[in-house]
């Protein structure tokens, strides 16, 4: 049933994001006819209908919101934020999958699924109904490291920093030496549209921002922390918070933080102008997440590495599962359900096997799925298909749990070149530029993630909002935002963060965290 | 209805902007009902629960609609004064070149800016206020420190209302020099005559013909007190500079489209409608009393 084709065609009516730079679609190819929708319509009879798009963004959340509001879904709709999901639900315009979904699932679907221990299907649930298909990612895009460039430290006879204090140094080497020119950063910061720190609604992906700092001083802002003794803490109002708080203030004033920080359009703008030295983000920053910074110098041999506590110790936050969703209509008929959960079946197990000239995003309702420790599988076997010690024919497995591992498996020969022991941008060939990016990615920037153990890994207690959030969040947010930022920038002195916590509390943080206290003893 | 008869074209000619007022004026505003419900988008407008003035005490308590009404009130104030004085003292100056090719050329160039929108201008605001940009480029050659002009909260009403004033400005002097078109040649002969110098002609004749206009859209722009606007705020502001630079409508912005808050985002929105439909009607009492102006 998980790959059926359908007698009679299914119109799947879908809004859809689209990327406005995308420059793969073929001429005469459009939103709602392109090698995917052919795709579906050969292979299972389904006719996808694209009722509106938006590009991605701000404008794409805003049509989703809208037509939220208006209480009119098209039958599919992939959103990025939890919050749409729960409004959704708890307005009664979203279907009950729970019971498609068992009988509709790919055995591929249901090991993904299993990989989280049912945290995926909890993600995607609304009181106990599955009301959604939940993304599932990586672990390690939650998990933040720092990028370097490994060729300036050594032009400068460096050694890689490690703790605050050999950033703090290594940072003002790179000015001094104005390695990137005379507009030099050492340390990139995030822009106007994103934040300091992952936060739990937002715990992934933060390219730009300060985790890895924050971690080293064993502080977790944005995080609602158990402390073992039924309590929680909201990380943001801790002491090593504040401690770290002074600590970017002080790089700041010193001109070792970008001095556009909190303004700028595009974090990666510093980076792929090749001005930068270090930033912090996860394992795809590099590679995937700075194309551009190989584009304009292939020698930028950007590295990753973990930043260490004083005593040597990793400290990382983790985030949830996944953070988007594939909403689908109340009003949907069984028959296009079905469908939606076809489709879902159908991009997990033939994703590989894709044209990918023309970008997968174009995939309708494209929500991926991963098993939660893809990346660093991938890692390992790709070292050894290229140590010589497998063969890619050896992962030829139909139906894997890991989907890319078989054609990752046949390219990374013609993209990594030997030596294979300490791999550098060197080793790389970027005639195909998207097969060495995801090499780049995978072998250089979940190198530490894969091969290194995490001291000390911290999870937030909750990834959702609890519902004194729903009116309060937003205002607290706001406040944590704005002293934060100040802090930093230096408009506001250390000690008004004190204030910050003050009134954090009594405008109904405390409230809050009793709620999310509340959620330990379940 | 003979009349009608007559002009029926005119009707037909209203037609499609009367289309686009109930259409997305008249009808929207049953939309307002949802500032007094705890509104359900399963439910509906005609559904959802009723919380009578929930909302609006709500919104009172938060710390960020005193700032924000407080914001929103000195920009559009700000822009209003401004707006008014800057066009008529360039008008008043455009009007005494005698050169007419310079004086078409520096009014076509001044108000090319009112035709870019604000998505545009605001690239052009940051290439000149950002930290690599101009200003800091010209301070940092006299020897100054460069300036995060975007991110400072102490001067972000006076950027948001000088370059709003830029952009418009020139646009805004039209009316003026159009006044001044009609002002009698023969009142600055006599003048002249009588040995007055170009000052005194400006004070005592440009001005005097120039009053009528200045009360009229003075007056007439009092409506807009509370109308900040969205476009350029939305487009120039960050986190930074929230405390001061956050209006009415950038909040109502987020807490409904971003932070799905629906019921207290229309609260929001009603709230100023209601405060701006206020201002609109004494400004209209006022436009008669002083200028005798009248619509209806």
């Amino acid at each position: 049933m998980a790959f059926s084709k359908f007698p009679q065609p299914v119109d799947v009516h879908i809004g859809m994001v689209v990327d406005p730079t995308d420059k793969t679609l073929p001429k005469g190819d459009s939103v709602s006819n392109n090698q995917y929708t052919r795709y579906v319509k050969e292979k299972y009879n389904i006719n996808i209908i694209v009722d509106w798009t938006a590009a991605t963004g701000n404008d794409y959340k805003q049509k989703v919101s809208l037509s939220i509001a208006s209480g009119n879904l098209p039958d599919g709709m992939v959103v990025d934020d939890r919050s749409f999901m729960t409004k959704a639900a708890s307005s009664g315009l979203l279907y009950d999958i729970t019971d498609l979904f068992q009988q509709y699932q790919s055995s591929q679907v249901k090991d993904i699924m299993a990989s989280t221990q049912g945290r995926a299907l909890e993600n995607a649930s609304y009181k106990g109904k599955m009301v959604s298909l939940p993304n599932i990612t990586v672990d390690t895009d939650g998990v933040h490291i720092m990028w370097v460039r490994k060729d300036w430290l050594d032009k400068l006879k460096l050694p890689v920093p490690k703790t605050l204090g050999d950033i703090e140094k290594t940072a003002k080497a790179f000015i001094d030496n104005k390695m990137g020119g005379p507009k030099t950063i050492g340390i990139a910061g995030p822009s106007k549209n994103t934040f300091p720190y992952a936060t739990f609604l937002n715990s992934s992906n933060n390219m730009g921002g300060f985790d890895p700092i924050f971690g080293a001083n064993d502080a977790y802002p944005g995080y609602w922390v158990d402390n073992g003794d039924g309590t929680v803490t909201y990380g943001t109002i801790t002491d090593n918070t504040k401690k770290t708080l002074a600590l970017l203030a002080d790089w700041y004033k010193k001109g070792l933080i970008d001095p556009e920080v909190g303004t700028r359009d595009n974090v990666g703008d510093p980076i792929n102008a090749n001005q930068t030295g270090i930033f912090f983000g996860p394992w795809w920053n590099g590679g995937y997440g700075n194309g551009d910074s190989f584009k304009n110098d292939p020698t930028a041999n950007w590295h990753a590495y973990p930043v260490y506590t004083t005593d040597g110790k990793w400290n990382s936050h983790m985030k949830t599962t996944g953070s988007t969703y594939t909403l689908i209509s109340k009003k949907a008929k069984p028959d296009v359900v079905k469908a939606i959960l076809i489709m879902n079946n159908a991009l997990v197990r033939d994703e590989a096997t894709f044209d990918l000239s023309v970008a997968v995003g174009w995939y309708p309702l494209r929500n991926v799925m991963a098993a939660a420790n893809e990346t660093e599988y991938e890692y390992t076997e790709l070292l050894k298909v290229l140590k010589g010690e497998t063969k890619p024919e050896d992962y030829n497995k139909p139906n894997s749990l890991y989907k890319l591992m078989y054609s990752d498996a046949k390219k990374v020969q013609t993209v990594i070149k030997a030596p294979y022991d300490n791999l550098n941008v060197s080793n790389f060939d970027m005639k195909n530029f998207g097969d060495f990016q995801r090499m780049y990615s995978l072998m250089i920037g979940d190198a530490p993630f894969s091969t290194i153990p995490i001291d000390k890994k911290v999870y937030s207690v909750t990834y959702n909002q609890t519902p004194t959030m729903e009116t309060k969040w937003a205002n607290l947010k706001k406040m944590e935002d704005e002293t934060v930022l100040k802090i930093i920038l230096g408009q506001a002195s250390i000690d008004s963060f004190d204030k910050f916590v003050k009134d954090w509390k009594s405008q109904g943080g405390d409230e809050i965290t009793a709620e999310v206290a509340g959620l330990l003893k379940k | 209805m003979k009349r009608m008869g007559i002009q029926k074209h005119y009707y037909l000619m209203l037609l499609p902007g009367m289309v686009w007022l109930v259409m997305f004026s008249i009808v929207p505003m049953f939309g307002a009902v949802m500032a007094f419900q705890n509104y359900n988008p399963g439910q509906g407008i005609f559904h959802s629960e009723w919380v009578g003035l929930a909302n609006f005490k709500y919104m009172f308590q938060l710390n960020d609609s005193k700032s924000v009404i407080f914001n929103t009130f000195i920009i559009a104030v700000g822009k209003m004064v401004f707006n008014l004085l800057i066009p008529l003292i360039f008008a008043i100056l455009l009007n005494e070149l005698t050169n007419l090719r310079y004086k078409k050329l520096v009014q076509t160039f001044v108000y090319l800016p009112h035709f870019l929108s604000w998505v545009i201008m605001a690239t052009i605001v940051i290439g000149i206020f950002g930290y690599y940009g101009v200003t800091n480029t010209v301070v940092q050659t006299f020897g100054g420190q460069p300036k995060l002009f975007m991110a400072d909260a102490g001067i972000f009403r006076q950027l948001i209302i000088g370059t709003d004033v830029w952009k418009e400005f020139g646009y805004n002097a039209i009316i003026f020099l159009a006044a001044l078109t009609s002002v009698n040649l023969n009142l600055y002969e006599a003048a002249a005559i009588d040995g007055a110098n170009r000052w005194q002609m400006i004070w005592n004749i440009t001005l005097p013909a120039l009053s009528t206009t200045v009360v009229l859209l003075g007056v007439l722009s009092l409506g807009n007190v509370l109308n900040a606007g969205f476009d350029q705020v939305y487009n120039l502001y960050n986190p930074l500079v929230y405390s001061t630079g956050d209006i009415l409508d950038t909040w109502v912005y987020r807490l409904g489209l971003q932070n799905l808050q629906f019921s207290l985002a229309t609260a929001a929105g009603l709230f100023k409608s209601v405060i701006s439909f206020v201002l609109i009607l004494i400004s209209y009492r006022l436009a008669y009393r002083f200028a005798d102006y009248t619509v209806f």
